[in-house]
């Protein structure tokens, strides 16, 4: 049934695109508005979402060992951290590096060390973990094993950062699901006013005895053709946005991390071509569906 | 052709529009609905094309019975009746030919018969030479012969028209009848709702009558 009249459907599609192009070039753009201001929110969620990433990927465990601790237990100290879980990379700070360390820190202002005759830095451990959320945890561990003097891992601070980035990221995934939703009413109504317009065709076809989807199939592809030249349009005019503000931003704040991968933005791209060209479709399935019922 | 067995049909907020109806409309006939306005002749008409469904009763139309009827027929329903708006619901951005041509395309019908049968109702309601003309250029009396073309093009069974005279002249009135009764002596069923008294005495039809939902009066070749 839908094949043999595909071709029908098809032209009565593109015919309406031109016999009503005021109404269709409205469509397209109101359409394309809502998508770019989906795709500037997503856009900018990849990229803080990798910011927080990065910001908590920063988090350490530093434990500070006692100073009598002799080689061989810093060995089995080594291998009590390894066997818990969480822990990416272990890397050992000997005394004599640490004094090293600050040395390069201090720079010109080195001479103060001078009136210091010992090395007062102890020996330590810099851990990194896997999940940031596990952090505390892995600290209160740690500072039950032996001979470890002290651990540090930015008490207070780091968890409200953690604080902050779970709340950024419940609000983001809130205001995304607000936004998505208020495009799909959008655009749905949208179609609904298109529809509306030709009322009169839906009408007379129903009553001249011509099946639903008859009379759906041209509103359908009309619309999903509006709806997927509307998310290519956002799309051509997001990508080249997009790497221009980068450019500004990089120039402005050079070590900011920022999503360039084209790879990692292509579902962005589908999001917006499925938001587009799906809820036209459905729109005007059921927008069409409402007026059939004479 | 057309049966009602104790029909009652309320709108919402209990408006009787219909209230035991019984009749009985043979093949070919040529029927008069009169009454005043608002008493129920375009509910009779709609319960006949399956625009809306007996809230109490049984309508069979051509052997279907409308209440029961799933939607998935009520296209091939349609397809059998040819219906004359009051309101002629033509399609102005687009010429006579494609008014016709429209609805045919939405029964399947190939583009050869499509044309051949455009052609024939051109000719039959006399506006062949207006067939690429959009309907607003055209006078009353040719639209409401348009809307006639378009509803015997797929050539149905039966013809419901809702006061096709009702704004037009004598003169014009009598050349639409005259084609009404062209078409049903080829065979159509014909209904047709109105209170152009004129019209209904000069063609001694049979004539019902119709007031605040009853069927009151029912004679052949009948008077307004």
């Amino acid at each position: 049934m839908i094949f043999e009249n595909v071709g029908f459907y098809f032209r009565e599609a593109l015919l309406s695109f031109r016999r009503s192009a005021l109404m269709s070039l409205a469509a397209i753009i109101s359409t394309t508005t809502i998508l770019i201001i989906v795709g500037v929110f997503l856009l900018i969620s990849i990229n803080s979402s990798l910011f927080l990433k990065n910001l908590e990927s920063q988090l350490e465990i530093i434990i500070y060992l006692k100073d009598d601790i002799p080689k061989t237990e810093v060995k089995a100290l080594e291998d009590n951290l390894v066997s818990i879980n969480g822990i990416k990379e272990i890397k050992f700070v000997s005394k004599e590096e640490a004094y090293q360390r600050l040395l390069k820190d201090l720079g010109d202002q080195r001479d103060i060390l001078n009136a210091i005759e010992v090395n007062p830095l102890p020996a330590s451990f810099e851990i990194k973990i896997k999940d940031p959320k596990m952090i505390v945890q892995i600290a209160n561990q740690v500072e039950k094993l032996k001979k470890v003097e002290e651990v540090e891992y930015g008490q207070g601070i780091v968890e409200r950062l953690l604080n902050f980035t779970y709340i950024f990221r419940i609000v983001g995934i809130l205001i995304l699901a607000l936004l998505v939703f208020a495009s799909i009413l959008i655009i749905s109504n949208i179609i609904k006013i298109t529809v509306y317009a030709r009322r009169d065709e839906i009408e007379i076809m129903s009553l001249s005895g011509a099946t639903h989807w008859f009379i759906k199939w041209p509103f359908v592809i009309e619309s999903f053709l509006q709806g997927f030249i509307s998310a290519i349009l956002t799309i051509l005019i997001l990508y080249n946005f997009y790497f221009f503000a980068l450019n500004k931003l990089q120039q402005a704040v050079p070590f900011l991390p920022v999503v360039w991968e084209k790879v990692e933005l292509l579902p962005i791209g589908l999001i917006i071509i499925a938001l587009g060209s799906l809820v036209g479709i459905l729109g005007s399935m059921f927008s069409v569906g409402k007026y059939l019922n004479v | 052709m057309i049966r009602m067995f104790h029909v009652y049909k309320n709108y919402s907020n209990k408006i009787l529009a219909l209230h035991d109806i019984n009749i009985h409309i043979r093949k070919g006939e040529f029927v008069f609905l009169v009454g005043p306005t608002g008493a129920g002749k375009t509910t009779f008409l709609r319960l006949i094309y399956r625009g809306t469904v007996p809230t109490k009763g049984q309508v069979i139309v051509d052997g279907l019975n409308i209440a029961r009827l799933k939607p998935n027929y009520i296209p091939y329903l349609r397809r059998n009746i040819g219906i004359v708006f009051q309101d002629f619901k033509l399609l102005y951005n687009r010429t006579v030919y494609e008014n016709i041509s429209f609805g045919l395309k939405a029964i399947g019908a190939t583009n050869f018969e499509i044309r051949e049968q455009v052609k024939k109702v051109l000719n039959l309601v006399g506006l062949e030479r207006k067939k690429n003309v959009k309907p607003h250029l055209l006078s009353g009396g040719e639209q409401q012969k348009l809307c006639i073309a378009r509803a015997i093009a797929n050539e149905p069974l039966i013809l419901l028209t809702d006061e096709p005279t009702g704004n037009l002249d004598p003169d014009t009135s009598w050349e639409i009848m005259q084609l009404l009764f062209h078409i049903n002596i080829r065979g159509t069923t014909v209904i047709m709702a109105s209170h152009d008294k004129l019209m209904v005495d000069k063609a001694r039809k049979r004539v019902v009558r119709v007031e605040r939902g009853r069927i009151i009066e029912d004679t052949q070749r009948g008077i307004y």
